[in-house]
């Protein structure tokens, strides 16, 4: 049995705004589409920038990929702001409930030396490299054309800070509370030697004019760094005594997973597009081309390190 | 296996937060910093030490992820429940809702530019500490544009005016006032950007452009718009932080910085100030129940507290009031009333609605405007409603001539001299240019190979960049549906308000 409430009905002019009914048609829209679709100013803009010349403020030129409409794409995980900030308030939440199981035993204090190591001196650092990430992907945030895309730009560019702080915590943690460790890891990442090149493509790919470009080319990085850190060190972590490496690494692999979904979906947009796929595919081709081996040589001298380390190591 | 390392000193809350933000910046060296940052010197701003930024406000990612996702939680159970509940029946009449279609058209889609272009800032400053605050406030940004579009989304279920309103900020003739305003603000250096929005548009006038719409809200029984404001509160106070540090920052950095800054405050205040018409004519007519006057609002927030509070401060740096002030003094008895007079004669084209004042509100505007009210502007609303109750409605015949730079269309009147049209030209390549205020013209002066670049609405419809010659050609381009214009009684708005109404036992307000 339930009961029955009165309530008065009124019955609505339209269902949405009219953009989004001229696309889907005059039914109820969801708050995705409301929030994200022809928000982004198109016309008519009053002055052109005195930053750069021969482009308007909002324009697809700022990449050589195109989509002919920006609103073909739409991020599959549906974030808007507010699904973005509850859904990443969950996985910081987690993250410092893990960090503080690990503080409260002392067991990142507890790991093996070849584990503290690995930590201390390939994985801490990073933040830095997290930090360049967000540069490069703010730059989307800013200059992708449509709200789709820029608004998962911004999104990733909040996750890289969100990224580097969880790195930076784990850091502060193992130094026992203080900051020497992000200290010395700062300076692997200035100097040493396993972690130039790395720095060196990060450096050069933040510099990078075409902001799609530039997401793409940290992504080749990005493929290959966080199965090869995070994911890829698991088991060896559980089996070599170094749990705590696990805990703390599953937080990444999540996000990385999560970071796949709308890029992914964006490249196959660029690709399938009716107008520009064969030229996108065209420059997604030669943007791996040129940027793939690079990755490739930064993550092979952190690997060789990440081997040496944990190889010499008794398990 | 290592033994536990004895625990230090625990880091300072300070230390800590600039481990988590600014050190995790370096300093590049397989790249040039100017291609890195290229933007940061053309506009001749000099920063010596970017560490000199302190940080307005400490808020890891954790902690913010997890406020704004309660506060979210908490405005989104509002928004439901009011959309659940028919609530917008409860409010003070339909007619209130002009000024939230002002606001949806004009402001939010302010926010939604101001979040991009604090991505700029946050990818083109060179201080770590400012990009991150930047970053944040671009967040924030797109919160505001996209939770006002929520709010917005179940009053325009049922009401005219709030469909089409991208299209409408693009296009239509009083949108370009805000949306060249923020076109202004982009298309200039990182810096002047920073000082027009962070500073002149966020702090020194948000309580003149922002907040008088979340508490006509409050007043006028418009629970969601008003949560949003209180939802929203936290993150403005961050933005009015950041912009007090900003300026505070690039003064302190380098003396060669204060004449450019002068120059900017000079500028962002008139053209922030010539925007806020648009919300003083809202404020005084738009409102069934009204909060204060523009007149009381400008001398609380900006006399009292801008003129009187903050410029005294900034005086130790060498910085002078706004060099218009006088002028926008002068005319705050006038301001509100031309606006509306403008919106009244004009609203055929507009995508919200306008009445001649009931004689209740007359009264009220007398008591708030005892100098100029009675005497100038009374004697016009008077003839209108001589003429609509003989059954007519005067609309103005004919396009106005806009201002070259805040596109209002010319109809304010000398500061000294309420019956004369202030009208001022300059000549720039042969040409001559137009505005409405000493402000407008020395704006445009300034920079005249920027001002006339303009989107002129006026000029473009005559042009036949608009949809085609005739109104209702031009009406169909701006997106307006019949109805969403014109005269508020009689209207689709008004007459659905009295059905709903009708069956209830307290009878809409009479207007």
């Amino acid at each position: 049995m339930q009961y029955e409430l009165r309530y008065q009905v009124i019955e609505p002019k339209r269902n949405s705004y009219q953009n989004v009914i001229d696309r889907l048609g005059d039914q109820p829209a969801t708050r995705y589409q409301e929030a994200t679709l022809d928000v982004e100013p198109r016309e008519n803009f009053h002055y052109r920038p005195t930053w750069i010349a021969g482009r308007e403020l909002y324009d697809p030129r700022y990449s050589a990929l195109r989509l002919t409409d920006p609103y073909t794409f739409a991020d599959p995980r549906g974030f808007y702001y507010t699904p973005y900030v509850t859904n990443r308030a969950a996985l910081h939440d987690e993250f410092g409930k893990t960090l503080g199981y690990l503080e409260d035993r002392d067991l990142l204090a507890k790991l093996p030396d070849a584990w503290r190591g690995v930590l201390a001196s390939v994985v801490i650092p990073l933040r830095h490299y997290e930090s360049g990430a967000q540069l490069v992907s703010v730059a989307g945030a800013r200059f992708a054309h449509g709200t789709s895309v820029e608004q998962c730009c911004t999104f990733a560019a909040f996750d890289r800070i969100g990224n580097a702080q969880m790195l930076s915590r784990v850091g502060i943690a193992l130094g026992g509370g203080t900051g020497d460790v992000l200290t010395t890891a700062k300076q692997e990442w200035l100097d040493g030697a396993h972690l130039q090149p790395l720095r060196r493509l990060t450096e050069e790919i933040m510099v990078v004019d075409d902001w799609a470009e530039g997401l793409l080319a940290i992504d080749q990085v990005d493929a290959l760094l966080y199965p090869l850190l995070y994911a890829g060190l698991d088991e060896r972590a559980l089996l070599g005594g170094a749990g705590p490496y696990s805990l703390f690494a599953q937080h990444l692999t999540r996000w990385f997973a999560d970071q796949r979904k709308w890029l992914d979906a964006l490249v196959t947009s660029w690709r399938e597009d009716p107008e520009h796929g064969a030229a996108n595919t065209g420059h997604l081709d030669r943007i791996t081309q040129t940027w793939a081996p690079r990755a490739q040589e930064a993550a092979a001298a952190l690997s060789a390190v990440v081997d040496d380390r944990l190889n010499g190591a008794t398990p | 296996m290592t033994q536990a390392m004895p625990r230090k000193r625990k880091l300072p809350l300070k230390e800590r937060y600039a481990l988590l933000t600014r050190d995790l910046d370096w300093q590049p060296s397989y790249v040039g910093k100017e291609q890195l940052y290229p933007y940061t010197s053309y506009e001749g701003i000099k920063v010596h030490d970017w560490d000199g930024w302190s940080d307005p406000f400490r808020l890891t990612v954790d902690a913010y992820y997890k406020y704004q996702a309660e506060k979210d939680k908490r405005l989104y159970a509002v928004l439901d429940s009011f959309a659940q509940s028919q609530g917008h029946l409860a409010l003070s009449d339909a007619s209130y809702l002009n000024a939230i279609k002002l606001f949806i058209q004009g402001v939010t889609p302010l926010e939604y530019a101001a979040h991009r272009h604090f991505a700029y800032l946050a990818r083109y400053l060179e201080g770590p500490a400012p990009r991150f605050a930047a970053l944040c406030q671009s967040v924030d940004e797109l919160r505001h544009a996209q939770t006002q579009i929520h709010t917005i989304s179940n009053y325009n279920k049922y009401y005219g005016g709030f469909h089409s309103w991208s299209k409408m900020h693009d296009r239509v003739w009083y949108l370009s006032v805000p949306k060249s305003l923020f076109d202004d603000a982009m298309s200039a250096g990182p810096f002047e950007f920073l000082i027009s929005i962070s500073f002149s548009f966020e702090y020194l006038l948000t309580n003149l452009l922002f907040v008088p719409f979340m508490s006509g809200a409050s007043f006028n029984g418009d629970m969601p718009t008003m949560s949003f404001g209180f939802s929203a509160q936290s993150d403005e106070s961050r933005h009015m932080t950041l912009g007090l540090e900003a300026i505070k920052f690039l003064l302190e950095q380098d003396e060669a910085n204060v004449p450019i800054i002068q120059g900017w405050i000079d500028k962002w205040f008139w053209r922030a100030y010539r925007m806020s018409a648009l919300v003083a004519g809202m404020m005084d007519y738009m409102l069934p129940k009204p909060v204060m006057s523009w007149k009381e609002a400008f001398e609380l927030y900006f006399e009292d507290q801008m003129l009187g509070g903050l410029f005294p401060d900034l005086d130790f740096y060498g910085i002078k009031p706004p060099r218009h002030v006088g002028d926008a003094i002068a005319e705050k008895d006038h301001l509100s009333h031309q606006v509306y007079k403008i919106l009244h004669n004009f609203s055929f084209a507009a995508a919200f609605t306008t009445s001649t004042p009931t004689e209740e509100h007359s009264r009220w505007l007398a008591s708030q405007y005892p100098d100029t009210y009675q005497q100038l502007y009374q004697p016009v609303w008077d003839r209108h409603r001589r003429i609509e109750a003989a059954g007519g409605r005067v609309f103005f015949q004919g396009l106005p001539q806009l201002c070259q730079v805040c596109q209002i269309p010319m109809a304010f009147t000398e500061t000294d001299d309420p019956a004369r049209i202030s009208f001022r030209r300059s000549d720039y390549r042969g040409e001559t240019f137009h505005t409405c205020s000493n402000g407008c013209q020395w704006v445009f002066e300034r920079e005249p190979e920027k001002y006339v670049q303009a989107w002129l609405p006026v000029h473009q419809i005559y042009q036949g960049h608009c949809g085609g010659p005739t109104v209702p050609d031009v009406l169909a381009w701006y997106g307006i549906q019949d109805g969403d214009n014109g005269e508020y009684q009689g209207s689709p708005d008004a007459r659905s308000w009295a059905d709903w109404h009708a069956s209830n036992p307290s009878p809409a307000p009479e207007r």
